[in-house]
């Protein structure tokens, strides 16, 4: 029997068995919407769980030249940028209170830092350009503080003038930039503190001892250093807790939808028995009445993940979360899976169905 | 004329250790000829013709179809003939009722790996030898039990088989009907076919040419 022919018979199988084709479809699409609008919430919850522990520093290392030793040249910040595991590093000067050049002494202040290292691992351009070193961005607030009516002009520390070129607003983690001036720092710029962020929550440990090794502080008090190592343990213990929490609902759902989805093809088998038995005899191979049993399960399953998917997120929607392109479709592959596989017992049965005893009339 | 199917020193028990229905029964069966398996009820007529099947595995002794040992091929390859050197006609015709006639006769060569185009042309042709071509887009409950028998000798005789078996083939059948039917599996036997009924009514009997009494 060639696949176009087995496509066929199935076809016509489902066509004709209504009750059971609608069963594993409705069986399917509930396993489906059941495990995106359950698991894509808990998804979801992981994804926002995680963002805010990112936020919060998790991935973020902070060493600080203790005692002023000069400890945190561009060279060493430059290094420590380019490791794998690093994803943004950048060195910060302590802050110093500018005004606007134009107004003088007496006007608003808003803090300022020259930033060592790649200006955009910190900020992301909205007016202007990029500063070039020695020049400044401000933020939206500090514009407005310091009265820089188009974001554009000059300011003042009294003992230096920095020429404004353009608007920022800061990137996580570097909030407390957000209500200041950042300056591109010139070569001759050390920094006061470094900020380092690791890739993963996992790196930080490594950006951490490599950053260390890589500053080779005379003495340990040379440095201070904000360790995000017990943090970010704790997020990778929250993100395995609440990944076997997902794991277990997609086994128990899935698992459970499939037992049922067994018991209707097997109770479609049992009642389709002479059928089957009138197909051995005619000449059909036991490979060929399991191809079809599971083919015929297949397309209602099919129709039935296509059905719970778009339920299922709109579920999920309607709970807030959202799973993402990527699960909803591991999920419709993983239910019509669970769906045709549970069907194989039930086939293999049903080819090994005796069909003398039930083509044989007393 | 060479004989398409002998059987040698066959015996068969459906439990191990009971009762040997046949006690090693040889016989060759005529090519071109319709022979009777007859015998009281209980004797094994329909066990010997669905062993002639292919569809039960004799316990000792051979089923011997165009020269070869059968008996005890493997399931696959018992399919395989099944499909495409055996036909098969039941005591209630066994046709699909949610399929066509067409269809139904067609089965064996889906079966069979023949592309549809040919099994339906094949499928249309034996309908009309047996005048029931009107009837091809009909199901089985819109036609009558004379015709339903006579759309699976259509259905038996599709791949042209060697061997046609049927059982009880007119148990449900009037005179008027079992007398059409049993002339539709004599016209069967052209081109050397040979076919086997188990039967038990000396009617159906008085039709074949030879019989083999159990």
């Amino acid at each position: 029997m060639t696949v176009r022919q087995l496509l066929r018979e199935a076809i016509a199988t489902v066509r004709t068995s209504r009750v059971p084709s609608a069963l594993v479809a409705l069986l399917t699409a509930v396993m489906c919407a059941s495990t995106l609008a359950t698991v894509g919430r808990t998804v979801s919850a992981e994804r926002e769980i995680q963002a805010r522990m990112d936020a919060a520093g998790s991935k973020v290392v902070v060493l600080r030249d203790a005692q002023n030793k000069a400890l945190l040249p561009p060279a060493v910040v430059d290094a420590i940028a380019h490791l794998s595991v690093t994803d943004r590093a950048i060195g910060l000067t302590v802050p110093v209170d500018v005004v606007n050049g134009a107004i003088g002494p007496g006007s608003t202040p808003a803090p300022s830092w020259r930033v060592i290292g790649d200006i955009s691992a910190v900020a992301t351009l909205e007016h202007g350009r990029w500063p070039r070193p020695g020049e400044a961005l401000v933020s939206e607030p500090a514009r407005s503080q310091l009265g820089l009516t188009d974001g554009y002009g000059w300011v003042t520390s009294g003992t230096e003038d920095v020429a404004v070129v353009g608007t920022f607003t800061a990137r996580a983690p570097f909030d407390t930039l957000a209500c200041g001036v950042v300056i591109a720092a010139t070569p001759s710029d050390v920094a006061a503190s470094m900020h380092v962020v690791a890739r993963t929550a996992a790196d930080a440990q490594r950006v951490e001892s490599l950053s260390i090794s890589l500053i080779n502080a005379p003495f340990a008090q040379d440095l201070a250093i904000e360790s995000p190592v017990s943090l970010a343990q704790l997020q990778q213990q929250v993100g395995r807790d609440l990944g076997s929490v997902s794991r277990s609902l997609v086994l128990g759902v899935l698992g459970g939808g499939a037992l049922l989805t067994a018991i209707v093809v097997l109770a479609d088998v049992l009642v389709r028995r002479k059928d089957l038995g009138r197909r051995r005899a005619l000449g059909a191979t036991r490979a060929t009445i399991v191809a079809l049993v599971m083919v015929r399960t297949a397309i209602p399953a099919l129709l039935g993940a296509g059905v719970g998917a778009a339920v299922g997120l709109y579920l999920a929607n309607a709970l807030n979360a959202q799973p993402g392109a990527t699960f909803a479709a591991s999920i419709v592959v993983l239910s019509t899976l669970a769906a045709i596989s549970s069907s194989a017992l039930p086939a293999v049965y049903a080819a090994h169905r005796d069909p003398v005893e039930v083509l044989r009339t007393p | 004329m060479n004989p398409a199917l002998e059987i040698r020193d066959l015996s068969f028990g459906y439990r191990r250790g009971g009762e040997d229905l046949f006690g090693g029964l040889s016989h060759t069966f005529a090519a071109g000829a319709v022979t009777a398996l007859t015998g009281a009820s209980g004797r094994g007529k329909s066990t010997l013709l669905y062993m002639l099947g292919l569809m039960l595995t004799p316990t000792a002794g051979a089923v011997i179809l165009d020269g070869k040992d059968v008996g005890a091929a493997s399931d696959a390859d018992r399919s395989r003939i099944r499909a495409r050197q055996l036909g098969f006609v039941f005591q209630d015709a066994a046709l699909d009722p949610t399929r066509t006639v067409l269809d139904s006769v067609l089965e064996p060569s889906l079966y069979a790996g023949i592309p549809r185009a040919v099994a339906e042309c094949h499928a249309r042709a034996r309908l009309e030898d047996l005048g029931l071509s009107a009837r091809a887009d009909h199901r089985p409950g819109e036609i009558s039990g004379g015709q339903a028998q006579r759309v699976a000798i259509c259905r038996a005789l599709v791949n042209d088989p060697v061997v046609v078996l049927a059982d009880e083939p007119t148990g449900n059948l009037d005179r008027g009907n079992a007398e059409i039917v049993l002339s539709a599996l004599r016209g069967a036997t052209g081109q050397g076919r040979t076919v086997v009924i188990a039967t038990h009514d000396p009617f159906v009997i008085a039709h074949t040419d030879h019989e083999v009494a159990l």
